[in-house]
């Protein structure tokens, strides 16, 4: 019995299944986002935590906060007058209508940090912490994206966590110049789209009302 | 490895290089299925990449790293079939099987693999751990949540099993 239980285990213990290659690569690129993750978090309180700018910072998201439930509230003045129980999607045939407009003060803030990332961004030479820049626009991309969330406008809100794995790119150390210049005139040209798509509503919006 | 600290990435990048077709390897032999197996050794990697201030210096990372992938490989295919480890005296009856049946069974296996691929989920896992992870059948009941004499007796049933199917093989060999 011994002897059948060793030749099972050698017969076992001989046979080795490879792990296909694209496997293999795909581990050896996780350990690097992993790492790339982290340096990031480690990169962010350091380049962050400064009193004033966190003051404006909160400043800035209680005014957006107010800006957006202001400018909700505006949006729908009918819920305001509808009895209890009765609810807009009820009105619409069972269709929540979507938010005709960005909230004004999300769209004015949203348009400074656009077009502030969009210079950064442009303004990188050879002396910019391009690691520290990013984590930078990645923390005010999130405090919009939460805005816009909060502030029904779920389409937006995609939009700019959709910057936010470009922008982790650029931060990786292991990305070669050539690409980082490529990614960063990319972004830039997104960025710029955007801006032009907010001006375009907000003027729209002006002259409607 | 570097000495006095806590595995680099590096040093991940060399054990993947080195040893990650042996993890995939012992976790496909427990899970039989490429996609859990490729899934535990990526839970594996990233959960040791996480609590590598806990690796201990006196370890191999790769060993460590192996072990983790076992763990993981349990735990995905605990999740793709609940209960799988708690229906033991289900599973304890199907050995009902004689020599003979088995034997009939298994006329069509040609190899090892296939021999393994025969035995019940319980009984495949309890043998790889024991027999090819050496795990002590303590370890293997506390992670199966079965106690070391169920662990035993899958054990003794797999290699007799396993006994059946190469006793075949040999005389198929003979002819």
């Amino acid at each position: 019995m011994t002897e059948n239980i060793d030749e099972l285990v050698a017969a076992h213990r001989a046979e080795t299944h490879k792990a296909p290659a694209h496997l293999v690569q795909q581990w050896h690129a996780s350990i690097d986002e992993a790492a790339a993750l982290e340096r990031g978090r480690e990169a962010a309180p350091r380049a962050g935590w400064h009193p004033v700018s966190f003051l404006f910072g909160m400043a800035v998201t209680a005014a957006l906060a107010l800006g957006v439930g202001i400018g909700y509230q505006w949006d729908k003045p009918k819920v305001l007058d509808l009895p209890p129980g009765h609810t807009v999607a009820t009105e619409n045939n069972g269709v929540a209508e979507p938010p005709k407009a960005v909230p004004v003060a999300l769209a004015r803030g949203l348009h400074y940090h656009l077009r502030e990332s969009q210079q950064m961004l442009v303004d990188v030479n050879e002396d910019t912490d391009v690691t520290t820049m990013v984590l930078d626009i990645v923390e005010q991309n999130r405090l919009y994206e939460a805005a816009a969330e909060n502030g029904n406008a779920p389409r937006l809100a995609r939009v700019l966590r959709a910057f936010e794995p470009i922008l982790l790119r650029l931060a990786a150390d292991d990305i070669a110049p050539a690409d980082a210049a490529a990614l960063r005139e990319q972004l830039s040209f997104e960025l710029k789209v955007m801006l032009t798509k907010l001006a375009r509503e907000s003027s729209d919006d002006s002259q409607t009302t | 490895m570097n000495s006095g600290g806590m595995p680099t990435q590096a040093d991940f990048h060399e054990a993947i290089s080195t040893r990650s077709d042996r993890w995939y390897s012992a976790c496909l032999k427990i899970t039989r299925n490429p996609d859990l197996a490729a899934d535990a050794v990526q839970d594996a990697l990233l959960n040791a990449w996480n609590k590598r201030h806990q690796f201990e210096q006196t370890a191999r990372l790769d060993t460590w790293i192996h072990r983790i992938a076992i763990n993981a490989a349990l735990n995905l295919i605990r999740k793709s079939k609940p209960g799988m480890f708690s229906a033991f005296e289900a599973d304890y009856e199907s050995d009902d099987v004689t020599p003979h049946q088995a034997w009939e069974e298994h006329e069509l296996e040609c190899d090892l693999a296939q021999a393994l691929a025969r035995l019940t989920e319980v009984e495949r896992v309890c043998f790889v751990l024991k027999h090819l992870e050496q795990w002590r059948a303590r370890e293997i009941a506390e992670e199966l949540g079965l106690n070391e004499g169920q662990v035993k007796q899958a054990v003794h049933r797999a290699v007799k099993k396993l006994r059946i199917s190469m006793h075949h093989m040999k005389v198929e060999n003979y002819d």
